[in-house]
């Protein structure tokens, strides 16, 4: 057993956390949790974990990925120690252990850094706008080769790294075994959790619970879409009728639905978003900008407008390299990663460990 | 209205519970005059209900009735039941005036025989609120056997006014042209012994209660036990069956934020570990567990009990029970987490009793408009003084007792009975000297 990491509770109020020192351990949490079962016993378990300063086993733990907050616990919490958020944090916590540059758990605990680095890049292009290098053609080709320059290395560079360290903390260390049939059979899983989160609907049979869950899906749906509209399609330059209106389509999805969760969290009605850590804000505000703009940005070019308010470009363009140098890597956004790779290799923990016994 | 009429004490006791009933027996012996003011039918309050007390595991019944004969034929207690208190107020450094309405009966007190022919008359049934709503009572009745007063009462809200009783009962003692008398009371001190209020468990809607048949109150088990029970067994409610496996979930609606009331009820662990030892007398071939968060023994003779429970085969789960759901045969099925194990686990039980909370019993707040009454957050009268006098209230003059400031066991509800007579005596030859 590792030795306690004293520090711990406070890390994690940095992260969100919220009052889970209140837990005396009735374990009302799991027991009403409809996603907890006999082998997979949380959130209790993770709440034990960080009144204990068990930094190590957190770490190594793929439940807070389990959660997918729909608040039942925090609701029926008896000390109102606030268990769902606890979850939320130790998520926020475990992106910033996996996450080899650190990068992310200082933009998650100070929200200066989050704004200065948003500010940096702002600056950074109409800096460079300013300097005239460019004329508006080359800066829309530039933008364009941004993006996909930005897919590629962010997920090589950044995201690629930190899944192989989540999978050397949560299997590898777990199980010691490396069964590659295991590997192959468990991969429908990854695929399957990312596309649908369908273990949102598992958290209860409740309306808003199915509406979130609809919502959640249509944006993911709409966001990869609008990624591939603009990125392999190349929707701002598109001339096909299909293409451009397809692009609209998707854009409005995203800053519709986006709006509607801004909408959610501050009215604060249901747990899931009674309480708003700073990334949860930028991710949803970002999300929403970068329909609205993305939307802008194609009007104003079927208007024929687009070089007079050349601005709104790059403005379109600030919030694009924002959302991917910043939201993506390291924010909110790998959560919809984490989660999904986290499902596989839960699969993998459980095959493995059942192999395992066969075997012997 | 009647005209009011004029009455005057050395002490109004308010509340014909245990509590109430010591005070007025200690202020009656002390040759002080006492009004013993009860808003039910009966003297008795919560624990002429139980089948026995921890951890004597004595009689309830047993022993509340003695004290309640006492209190019935002592020459200095007048004893008013059905009647509520409508307001006290300090008149000078001396003395309160208190406004009483009593409600009438529709039976003359003191012409009634006790002979039941008016029950038996009575053709209009409705649930016991004497037995917990586990089974009927006429409208014309006599709340329980060993009532007092064991006087009949006409229920008027639910009575069709058929005249059935009128025409049986022999000392022809009904009259419902009985209306409210109300008095006006001049006393030197006042007892509060209002006690407590039960949790309601229906608030928390995942356990099921009201919902499932099978799910009953502690304090139904406790009637299910006592020797006047209603089914003259343990049965279970839903369909009668001897039940095998029995739960109790510990920490209904006490120690819960959600529902307000974050304190330890300090009863629950205790009368359920009793009733499951005498469950396991009534039921030797049956199942009991106890699901708790902690378990308190902290009194005189407690700890003992508990390991006597534990030694008679009592099961002790650590763990609160998060949702209870039912089966189509009755049975239910708990799902909790066993925090030995720290796995979620599901059980399947016949019968399921849930130790509801003690809650404040905020009555007193209504009497009193022009002093300050003041309470705890919590909702309990506080105590002004908790080391020193733990009896006195934030008013001169008025008086606590029993579960009045706090949640608390049988004993130390006699004990702080005695505190409070003593306080009262203190405090009435202390103004007889400043006149």
């Amino acid at each position: 057993m590792s030795s306690p990491d004293l520090k711990f509770g406070k890390k994690l109020v940095k992260y969100g956390a919220v009052d889970f020192n209140a837990c005396y351990n009735c374990g009302t949490c799991t027991a009403v949790c409809a996603l907890s079962n006999e082998e997979e016993s949380f959130p209790r378990e993770m709440v034990r974990f960080s009144v204990l300063g068990l930094s190590e086993d957190v770490k190594g733990s793929l439940k807070p990925w389990l959660c997918y907050y729909c608040g039942e616990c925090s609701t029926h919490c008896p000390q109102l120690a606030q268990p769902g958020e606890l979850m939320m944090s130790l998520r926020r916590y475990l992106i910033s252990c996996y996450d080899w540059t650190g990068l992310s758990g200082l933009l998650y605990r100070n929200l200066s850094a989050y704004i200065a680095a948003f500010l940096f890049i702002a600056i950074g292009i109409f800096g460079l706008f300013f300097s005239g290098i460019w004329n508006q053609a080359e800066w829309m080709h530039y933008g364009h080769l941004f993006e996909i320059m930005a897919i590629a290395s962010v997920f090589t560079v950044i995201l690629l790294p930190n899944i192989i360290r989540m999978w050397y903390a949560t299997v590898w260390k777990q199980t010691k075994k490396l069964h590659i049939k295991t590997y192959f059979l468990s991969l429908p899983e990854l695929f399957i959790h990312m596309f649908t989160q369908k273990r949102t609907l598992s958290c209860n049979d409740e309306m808003s619970n199915k509406i979130w869950w609809f919502e959640h899906f249509i944006v993911v749906i709409g966001y990869m879409g609008l990624l591939f509209t603009t990125v392999v399609l190349d929707w701002f330059a598109a001339t096909n009728i299909l293409i451009i209106v397809l692009g609209y389509f998707l854009s409005a999805v995203v800053f519709i639905v986006s709006f509607h969760f801004i909408f959610n969290r501050m009215r604060k009605k249901t747990e899931k978003s009674s309480f708003s850590h700073p990334s949860d804000w930028f991710f949803v505000i970002w999300l929403l900008l970068m329909g609205l703009s993305a939307c802008a940005v194609r009007l104003l070019i079927d208007l024929g407008l687009l070089s007079a308010y050349f601005w709104l470009y790059l403005l379109h363009l600030t919030i694009l390299v924002q959302w991917a140098l910043v939201i993506v890597p390291f924010g909110k956004w790998t959560h919809f990663l984490y989660r999904s790779f986290a499902m596989y290799f839960d699969k993998i923990v459980k095959d493995t460990a059942n192999t395992a016994v066969r075997t012997v | 209205m009647a005209a009011v009429e004029k009455l005057s004490f050395d002490v109004l006791v308010v509340g014909g519970g245990i509590a109430g009933i010591e005070t007025a027996i200690n202020l009656g012996n002390n040759g002080l005059n006492v009004l013993l003011v009860e808003k039910d039918l009966t003297l008795g309050g919560k624990m002429i209900m139980l089948s026995k007390v921890f951890p004597t595991l004595d009689c309830g019944a047993c022993i509340t009735t003695p004290k309640i004969s006492e209190v019935a034929r002592h020459p200095n207690v007048t004893i008013f039941t059905n009647t509520v208190i409508k307001s006290i107020k300090k008149q000078d450094m001396h003395y309160f005036k208190s406004l009483l309405v009593r409600n009438p009966r529709y039976v003359i007190e003191s012409a009634c025989t006790g002979c039941q022919l008016c029950e038996m008359a009575c053709p209009v049934v409705v649930p016991d609120q004497y037995q917990y709503e586990m089974v009927g009572r006429k409208a014309a009745y006599i709340p329980f056997s060993i009532a007092c007063p064991r006087v009949a009462a006409i229920d008027i809200e639910h009575c069709t006014l058929c005249g059935a009783c009128e025409r049986v009962c022999p000392p022809k003692c009904i009259d419902f042209t009985q209306e409210p008398i109300e008095f006006q009371v001049i006393i030197k001190a006042v007892i509060i012994a209002t006690g407590f209020n039960l949790f309601d468990p229906a608030q928390i809607k995942r356990f099921q209660y009201g919902q499932a048949k099978n799910i009953i109150t502690a304090m139904q088990m406790e009637r299910l036990l006592a020797p006047t029970r209603p089914y003259n067994h343990v049965l279970r409610p839903g369909d009668g069956k001897i039940p095998d496996k029995i739960a109790y979930v510990l920490c209904v609606g006490s120690r819960d934020r959600t529902v307000n009331n974050p304190i330890c009820s300090q009863i629950c662990c205790m009368y359920s570990i009793k009733q499951a030892q005498l469950l396991m007398g009534a039921l030797p071939m049956a199942d009991v567990t106890i699901y708790y968060i902690n378990i308190r023994s902290y009194g005189k003779g407690f700890e003992e009990f508990y390991e006597q429970a534990k030694g008679m085969g009592v099961n002790f789960i650590k763990g609160k029970v998060g949702t209870i759901s039912e089966k189509e045969n009755g049975s239910l099925i708990l799902r909790y987490e066993d925090i030995c194990t720290g796995k979620l686990k599901e059980a399947e039980h016949d019968l399921v009793v849930l130790s509801a909370g003690v809650l404040a019993n905020q009555d007193a707040t209504g009497f009193f408009s022009d002093d300050r009454w003041e309470k705890d957050e919590f909702h309990f009268a506080r105590q002004n003084d908790l080391f020193f006098n733990p009896a006195l209230s934030s008013i001169e003059g008025v008086f606590l007792a029993g579960t009045t400031y706090g949640p608390m066991d049988i004993p130390d509800t006699i004990l702080s009975a005695g505190a409070a007579s003593m306080e009262a005596i203190r405090y009435i030859k202390q103004m007889a000297l400043k006149i």
